[in-house]
């Protein structure tokens, strides 16, 4: 018990800091976007030729990130994949965290975010924007009206314990066991029908954020049918990684069931990576057999342009070969910290294919000689993201993590997967004595913790 | 879009700005996207700009005839004149391009204004359809309707928009230069400010349409084809076959017939309405 106690002493402080360092950022980040809303885009460097940065790399990469977050819930709330089931709520809230972040970068990088809603008020079906713009709302709708269901019997436990939102837990609190039964097998129907809505959805959230690039001709590294379907696998790699970590750090699960629960999502992401590094030579061989022109430049940019270091170790290294590594080593992928690692590289590694995506494509002007027809800076040759923009990025990115982590302590995150967790281990066959009898005091423990912090 | 049929449109008439039935119906169908429309047009999130379609008995286009270019660009500075187009902005650009290497080297040069394509990219992948395609062939911008996304720049293949960065030639808003509006449009947007439309949006070669009278002829040709010295740009009626060269009276249809004419990325299938007379 002293044990635990330290432990959770030192999480404390160590939690303190990582509080003071995203507020610290996001305060930097508010400045630097009031800036920005003030001054307008002239504070970025985009340029004619590049007029899509930093910001819309982000967006796409936050809204991978969701898509690829969600479609992992599919597998337990519609495909009833048992193994993963504690990790359900978390990765439905990382869906919705990321998705809000990518909506809010999208914004961010309007020449006039104040109009945004012409979107909605004059629709054009031919774009493909205006059909994201929609499906995103549609996409924010189910996963609220799922994280809803999945939490709130979590919730309802907390009229009783107290806790964060205990006010709110009391209003949703059931009459009953038999009550609460009841809701549970409703919920459980209701889950499988938004799951099954939800994967098209998803899968157009994301298939399509691939679409608004892979039907733009005039830019043929994008021009590819393959796009949508890459965007799609490396969503799923992106969210599997992130949901790795993050069950890795915060999951409050007994020790044995959270290696299983971790080394099983590992093992899924590393798999869509490899899946990824598939779909990307094929891409490759068939640009570079044929050599047109076009398409070889943008290739050439991304694989020896003067970024060709966020491919070779971002990307490729640190992003696919050396997760799969890890995960596929004997000793390292049966422990949680290298899974954990792992899981960050990938989801580390993802922001170099975001990046890779959108800007190397557009460095190769319409016409080769472009860049020399007006001596402007808007004119030039390259991009390279504005201190604003980086402070904007960085900004967002920390006051999301900062958001997420509030949001996690609020929500009754450890309750859900704590139940989930019985759930799962109870279907699987009969309970381990010795999980069960960790599992409650340690995460008593979580609770008290959980209450005082915030 | 909302395109009239009538004879004599007038290009200053208020067509109607809302989203014609058969969107309607398909908003009615995105239900949530109906809802957000009305909370949009309640809270006055609902811009436009009058839009006219020019005269719908004609294709505005130019030929230009690279034998007779000397490449001395006065059809860019006339351009940023006509248009007073901020720094950063180009409507008309004059591209050089050289190949091979010493002694066998070729040279290119042309001028490049926006090809107002018939299978424009730019008005198709606009989320509000403020890139609009008019009757008439030319493709405008209601830079109110805007929302500066510049999902347009990425998908013109010829490079032809540029977004407002909001660059001036002069910081001084009092100076004599900012208080003249910029003429495009028929001076619609008033003067230049900070954040005001058209800095935010994206711009593009209009083929000058506000010299167009109220039948959509044009009172003057565009001021590119109009100085050019060399006699090169052409800009005319591309629809009637009869029609003659603005500037300089050849028949646009004869001079197409003459030399092999081409068009730039014709494989992209955009339809330019810019023709180009080899050198
Ligand atoms: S050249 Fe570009 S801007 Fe002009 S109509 Fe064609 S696609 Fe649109
Ligand atoms: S920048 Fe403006 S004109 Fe261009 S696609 Fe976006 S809304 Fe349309
Ligand atoms: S037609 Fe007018 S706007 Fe277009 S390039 Fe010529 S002068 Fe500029």
């Amino acid at each position: 018990m002293t044990n635990t106690l330290q432990a959770a002493n030192e999480g404390r402080s160590s939690r303190l800091l990582g509080h003071v360092v995203l507020l610290a950022l996001s305060a930097v980040g508010i400045w630097a976007l009031s800036v920005r809303f003030s001054e307008g885009l002239i504070v970025t460097h985009l340029t004619q030729h590049v007029p899509w940065g930093l910001w819309i790399s982000l967006y796409i990469y936050f809204i991978g990130l969701s898509a690829g977050s969600f479609l992992l819930s599919t597998l337990i709330y519609v495909f009833g994949m048992k193994r993963f089931e504690a990790a359900g709520p978390l990765a439905l809230l990382q869906a919705l965290g990321c998705l809000v972040l990518g909506m809010l970068l999208i914004w961010i990088d309007l020449g006039h975010p104040a109009r945004f809603l012409n979107v909605f008020a004059y629709w054009n079906y031919s774009s493909v924007l205006a059909w994201e713009s929609a499906l995103y709302l549609a996409y924010s709708v189910v996963i609220i009206a799922e994280l809803y269901l999945v939490l709130r019997p979590a919730l309802a436990r907390r009229a009783h314990s107290g806790g964060p939102l205990a006010g709110l837990a009391k209003k949703l609190a059931f009459a009953g066991e038999a009550e609460e039964k009841a809701w549970r097998s409703k919920a459980a129907r209701w889950m499988l029908l938004l799951g099954i809505i939800g994967i098209p959805i998803a899968i157009g959230v994301h298939g399509g954020t691939g679409a608004i690039f892979a039907v733009v001709k005039s830019r043929p590294t994008w021009y590819t049918g393959l796009f949508p379907i890459v965007f799609l696998v490396s969503a799923l790699a992106s969210g599997g990684a992130l949901l790795t970590f993050l069950t890795a750090i915060s999951s409050r699960l007994p020790k044995a069931q959270k290696l299983d629960l971790v080394r099983s999502l590992g093992r899924l992401t590393v798999g869509v990576v490899a899946l990824d590094l598939l779909l990307l030579g094929s891409e490759m061989l068939v640009v570079f057999y044929g050599g047109i022109p076009h398409h070889v430049a943008g290739w050439h940019q991304i694989m020896f342009g003067p970024f060709w270091w966020i491919f070779w170790f971002v990307q490729v290294g640190l992003g696919a070969v050396v997760p799969i590594l890890v995960v596929l080593g004997k000793r390292t992928g049966n422990a949680i910290g290298p899974l954990a690692i792992a899981g960050l590289l990938v989801v580390f590694g993802i922001i170099g294919v975001r990046l890779n995506i959108v800007v190397p494509a557009q460095i190769e002007p319409e016409f080769a000689t472009l860049p020399d027809a007006y001596h402007h800076l808007r004119f030039v040759r390259g991009y390279f993201p504005s201190g604003n923009e980086w402070l904007v990025g960085l900004g967002v990115v920390a006051i999301g993590t900062w958001l997420f982590f509030v949001a996690r302590r609020l929500l009754p995150l450890d309750e859900a997967e704590q139940l989930a967790g019985d759930h799962s281990t109870a279907a699987a066959g009969p309970p381990p004595i010795h999980a069960k009898a960790e599992g409650r005091p340690a995460a008593a423990a979580g609770h008290v913790s959980s209450g005082g912090d915030l | 879009m909302a395109r009239e049929e009538n004879d004599t449109p007038t290009p200053q008439a208020d067509a109607e700005p809302s989203s014609p039935p058969d969107r309607r119906k398909l908003l009615g169908l995105l239900g949530g996207g109906a809802a957000l429309a009305a909370v949009a047009s309640l809270g006055g999130c609902k811009t436009t700009s009058p839009r006219a379609e020019g005269a719908q008995t004609r294709r505005w286009g130019m030929v230009i005839d690279l034998k007779r270019c000397i490449a001395c660009k006065a059809c860019t500075i006339a351009c940023k004149n006509e248009n007073k187009t901020p720094p950063g902005v180009a409507y008309g650009v004059f591209l050089e391009e050289e190949a091979g290497t010493f002694p066998h080297v070729r040279r290119t040069a042309f001028f490049r204004p926006c090809m107002q394509c018939e299978k424009s990219s730019c008005s198709k992948v606009c989320p509000t359809g403020a890139t609009y395609h008019r009757a008439d062939g030319i493709v405008a911008v209601d830079y109110k309707r805007c929302i500066g996304c510049r999902y347009c720049i990425a998908a013109c293949p010829y490079g032809a928009r540029s977004f407002d960065y909001g660059h001036d030639y002069i910081a001084d808003a009092k100076n004599g230069y900012n208080l003249i509006p910029s003429s495009e449009y028929g001076a619609a947007y008033g003067t230049r400010a900070k954040g005001k439309s058209p800095s935010g949006n994206v711009r593009k070669c209009t083929f000058c349409l506000h010299l167009q009278d109220e039948n959509g002829d044009y009172r003057e040709p565009t001021a590119c084809a109009r100085t050019c010295m060399g006699k090169a740009i052409h800009f005319g009626d591309l629809k009637n076959p009869e029609a003659t060269c603005l500037v300089h009276g050849e028949k646009m249809q004869a001079l197409l017939a003459k030399r092999s004419p081409y068009r730039l990325k014709e494989e992209l299938g955009n339809e330019p309405a810019v023709y180009y007379l080899p050198a």
